[in-house]
């Protein structure tokens, strides 16, 4: 048969390369790797000056209609019934790491007493320092919406 | 010797682990997030039994009314009027405080909006200043410059140490 005959092209797919760009990717998304322990979707406040929040910090998120979750930064977080749990939650946070991070991740048209009260549970279990999480603001009229 | 004489390939094989990466990929992709790594730090006051008694008169008052309207020392201001009320206050005092206020049911962002603008807002050598306005100015210089002394009390604590 001819086909025999013929030089044998190497029916493979040069795969050597490949390796190096997934590994640079990888890279990539361990570097920015971030848990995403809270899904409460939330319209975050818009902000000019905003600095990283840590990694790990302990999260309470607060939904427009003012129901609360908490997460330790290290599991995802648990819906609670309300301020009351926040301080028994953010207590024992505290006794754990007396330096925890907090971010408060609240959404912006939420009544501010929900806020209020929170950060005052926050206050008497001593956390040193609230992140209060938000977007980037836009100039106006560039289009920010949201 | 012993030698096993059947032929070896001689190359590593790596068809696998594209598989065993794109797997990893995928896993990062999943449960990574980008939005919503950043914020305003706010530092909490110490809870303390005896605070500093600060009188009414004393401070800036910023009280943020719900759907957003804005009363400095209970006069109505616009937004854009904050740094030229507190100017000429701050100026002359310093150290004076400036609390926020925001009534129960004013919204959380307009709150942020107004703590956003005063945390941008410095003393350098005795003026009220935003960046834009002393530009140029090193990082260094500017992070030195003297922030606002920015309070924010909770309902709590303005029943139990405000008259």
């Amino acid at each position: 048969m001819r086909l025999q005959a013929r030089n044998r092209a190497r029916a493979v797919i040069p795969t050597a390369s490949m390796a190096d760009i997934v590994f640079l990717l990888i890279i990539f998304f361990i570097l920015t790797f971030n848990l995403e322990v809270d899904k409460a979707r939330v319209m975050l406040p818009k902000s000019n000056l905003r600095t990283e929040v840590p990694k790990r910090a302990a999260v309470v998120s607060i939904t427009e209609n003012g129901q609360m979750r908490v997460s330790d930064g290290e599991s995802a977080s648990t819906a609670v019934s309300g301020p009351e749990d926040v301080l028994s939650f953010a207590t024992g946070v505290i006794a754990g790491d007396p330096n925890k991070e907090f971010i408060l991740k609240a959404d912006r048209n939420v009544a501010y007493k929900n806020v209020d009260r929170v950060l005052d549970t926050l206050k008497q279990a001593r956390v040193p320092v609230v992140y209060l999480l938000s977007d980037q603001e836009t100039v106006e009229g560039a289009g920010g919406g949201g | 010797m012993r030698f096993d004489r059947r032929k070896v390939s001689e190359e590593i094989p790596t068809s696998s682990m594209a598989d065993i990466t794109f797997l990893l990929i995928i896993f990062f992709m999943v449960t990574s997030t980008f939005a919503a790594t950043r914020g305003l730090d706010f530092a909490l006051p110490k809870e303390d039994r005896n605070p500093p008694l600060i009188e009414k008169e004393d401070a800036v008052l910023i009280t943020i009314r719900p759907g957003g309207a804005i009363e400095m020392d209970n006069k109505p201001t616009p937004f854009e009027g904050i740094h030229a009320y507190l100017k000429p206050r701050l100026e002359k005092n310093q150290t004076k405080p400036v609390i926020i206020r925001p009534e129960p049911n004013a919204a959380y962002g307009d709150m942020v909006r107004v703590y956003d603008l005063l945390r941008q807002i410095k003393l350098l050598e005795g003026k009220l200043v935003v960046r834009e306005d002393v530009e140029p100015i090193t990082d260094e210089r500017w992070n030195g410059a003297k922030e606002l002394n920015i309070s924010i009390p909770t309902q709590r604590e303005i029943d139990q140490f405000w008259y």
